[in-house]
């Protein structure tokens, strides 16, 4: 590293950080605040601290039931993502198939489809084999986005594990398959959870295929029921606020453990190394 | 993998291929048949709140309960017309018309794909049963067969409503009586919904398609932009040692991981005309004349999305850069700093050089991820006002769901397909093979 940090350094990191946080700083401060002050002016500190709106929040919706909901559909969408995958992107990084730029190329492609060009025909399938308001019925079209997601981590992440290790288990007489799960496996299990962790968040994150498909309000992920706070004639900043708080929490937890494989994972695909 | 091209290898490549194909076959099932679909949808009047077009057919169809329903009446209205007209040409005519659609009628009913169906259909209207499954409800016809009773019964609707001028109140009545069973049945025969291109003509030359293709590109462009360019000065800002990364880096990260749906309804309520804190300082400061600006007017609303949006990839943009800027080693700079290169030389001739890859493909994901979006402007702006943020996302998913209409939100679909598709097509040219380096082995 060339540069040293100074003291004006570090004045622009506090005030990148705070104009960063000041969202999450405001809606917190609000959310505390007793709901009458909260349209009687701007004030950032309240004297009188609540919890009075973190239970409306609750009451007026099933909020922990869209939590419930939303860590269902992201964990099976996880599973199921990232088993398949894996697979896929062995073989793609490992075995000596053919059309390999092939097979990245309709990866790479499926992760750019833009969903609203398949929602209608996917809507259609859900409905007909009857999985609208069910976890499987937001499972199936996140794979879209899902798989070809961990595919493409999981391929840098494969690639970088030393060739060596493999010849000599094929040299010790152990089938592909065998290899794959005691060698290759373990090896690349923290690339496998980084992916893993890409994957959640992007399912816990998905937005236009939880609104169509799911629109009971007892099947609602944390994003829709979130944004179905608003009623048309008032808008409940207390809660609104208080609910964004409580749905914030889990994934700043997630972030604060995991940010160094998350960075890890995200730059895995557009630097070379 | 070495030398060895014997049975071991074989198996190898065998197994590959097997491990490849179920990620095959699910994207195939759903991502390229979706797609596929959309396309065959466009080009049908497919609408899903329309008994008779919710489904896309290219031959006639003919519901048979509403069919068997009025075909009941058809007899009893033509004949009361005929007694009413007695002794004149219309008695004639309507009797020459009741005798042609009798014999389609017969011919019908014993067509060998309908006869045992429509038996069935026909005894259950008469006990006043509903027909619920679809199967036993629709049956396909003939197109030529389809065509000619059609026409028939038009005929006769047209020959019945042109006769009630010439005539006194009673038989006035009856004609359209009958006119009106002539349609009934008519409606039963339900016509093939595929329209061609229709749908594209329509959509190329609706205003509101354009001003929402407008939106789109204003806001990938912008927003793309300013992230790239603000989270690049970040990067090479904090591209050195320093305490306090793993607080830089949550800090980062935590806009990134929350759900777009949930920053919009954060910056809805910043934004908010009376109470919102960001609109309140813009107005303190002048930025606005006034605190309702910025969700109530087109323009206030524009910002406001983008605003979110650097917001929320801006701090990402800058992780991914600083990632790359760290991969360069030093000596370039140190080479470059001996010729007597100064900074805005370096960062031309070494930084941006050795970044592009890096930018190019942080640029390719996030365009295209700006030219799809969806949750962010339906959150913050529903499109609103007037339409006025609509990107097109939000009006296929319109026309898709509010208006369930899914033969022209899926021209809506296609035009963000193919955007996309044209988008990284240009990206991968420029690009090129980097993108797949290091990925694909041996």
């Amino acid at each position: 590293m060339r540069k040293r940090a100074g003291v004006s350094f570090y004045i622009f990191l506090s005030l990148f950080i705070f104009v960063i946080m000041f969202p999450f700083l405001w809606v917190f401060l609000t959310s505390i605040k007793p709901p009458i002050e909260i349209f009687a002016g701007f004030n950032w500190f309240t004297t009188n601290p609540t919890l009075q709106s973190y239970i409306n929040a609750i009451d007026t919706r099933p909020l922990f039931l869209y939590m419930w909901n939303s860590i269902a559909v992201s964990t099976l969408t996880t599973v199921i993502a990232i088993s398949v995958a894996s697979l896929a992107a062995y073989a793609v990084t490992r075995l000596p198939i053919k059309f390999k730029g092939t097979i990245l190329g309709i990866v790479l492609a499926a992760a750019m489809f833009p969903q609203i060009a398949i929602i209608s025909p996917i809507f259609n399938l859900i409905q007909s084999l009857g999985l609208r308001n069910s976890y499987m019925g937001l499972v199936i079209p996140y794979i879209t986005i899902s798989l070809p997601l961990a595919i493409w981590i999981l391929a840098t992440f494969f690639k970088k594990i030393p060739f060596e290790l493999e010849e000599s288990a094929k040299l010790d007489g152990a089938t592909p398959f065998q290899t794959f799960r005691k060698i290759i496996f373990p090896l690349a299990a923290p690339g496998v959870f980084t992916t893993a962790i890409l994957v959640f968040i992007a399912a816990w994150n998905e937005y236009l295929f939880a609104l169509t498909i799911n629109s009971d309000d007892n099947w609602r992920t944390v994003p829709v029921g979130l944004s179905m706070y608003q009623s048309q004639y008032t808008i409940p900043w207390g809660d609104i606020t208080a609910a964004t708080v409580l749905v914030t929490i889990p994934i700043v937890v997630v972030v604060l453990l995991f940010q160094r494989r998350i960075v890890a994972g995200l730059t895995s695909g557009s630097v070379k190394e | 993998m070495g030398d060895k091209k014997k049975g071991f290898q074989l198996s190898e490549t065998q197994l590959g291929y097997l491990m490849v194909l179920p990620a095959l076959i699910l994207i195939a099932a759903v991502t390229l048949w979706p797609v596929a679909q959309s396309f065959w949808n466009s080009m049908f009047d497919y609408r899903l709140n329309d008994p008779t077009r919710n489904q896309t057919t290219l031959s006639y169809q003919i519901d048979l309960e509403t069919y068997a329903n009025n075909y009941f009446y058809i007899d009893r209205d033509l004949e009361a017309i005929e007694n009413e007209a007695a002794d004149t040409e219309l008695e004639e005519t309507v009797a020459q018309l009741r005798q042609e659609i009798e014999t389609y009628h017969d011919q019908l009913v014993t067509l060998p794909e309908i006869e045992e169906q429509y038996e069935i259909v026909d005894e259950m209207v008469m006990n006043f049963e509903p027909v619920n499954d679809r199967d036993l409800r629709y049956g396909s016809l003939d197109n030529d067969f389809a065509e000619g009773y059609i026409s028939l019964l038009e005929d006769g609707q047209d020959e019945l409503l042109d006769a009630i001028g010439d005539h006194d109140e009673e038989m006035e009545s009856a004609l359209s009586a009958g006119a009106a069973s002539l349609t009934s049945l008519d409606r039963s025969l339900i016509r093939p919904n595929f329209i061609g291109l229709q749908n594209y003509g329509k959509y190329l030359t609706d205003a509101r398609m354009w001003s929402a293709m407008w939106n789109t590109v204003f806001f990938t462009v912008v927003s793309v932009f300013f992230e790239l360019t603000i989270g690049l000065a970040v990067a090479l800002i904090i591209n050195r040692a320093f305490i306090g990364r793993g607080a830089v880096r949550a800090a980062v990260l935590i806009p990134w991981a929350i759900p777009t749906a949930v920053s919009a309804m954060m910056w809805n309520y910043l934004y908010d005309g009376q109470s919102g804190v960001v609109a309140h300082y813009f107005e303190q400061l002048g930025l606005i004349s006034d605190a309702s600006v910025l969700l109530s007017t087109g323009s206030g609303a524009m910002f406001s999305i983008i605003l979110a949006d650097v917001w929320k990839t801006m701090p990402y943009m800058a992780l991914l850069l600083l990632a790359g800027l760290q991969t360069i080693p030093e000596s370039l700079y140190e080479a470059a700093e001996v010729d007597g290169a100064n900074r805005i030389q370096r960062f031309i001739n070494i930084t941006l050089p050795m970044l592009k890859s890096a930018i190019l493909v942080a640029l390719l994901f996030r365009t295209l991820d700006a030219f799809r979006v969806f949750d962010l402007i339906y959150v913050l702006t529903g499109g609103g006002p007037a339409n006025s943020t609509e990107s097109i996302s939000v009006y296929a998913y319109q026309v898709l769901f509010a208006q369930s209409n899914f033969g022209e939100g899926s021209v809506l679909s296609v035009i963000v397909f193919l955007s996309v598709a044209l988008i990284s097509i240009i990206f991968i040219k420029l690009i090129g093979s980097d993108l797949f380096e290091g990925k694909t082995g041996k």
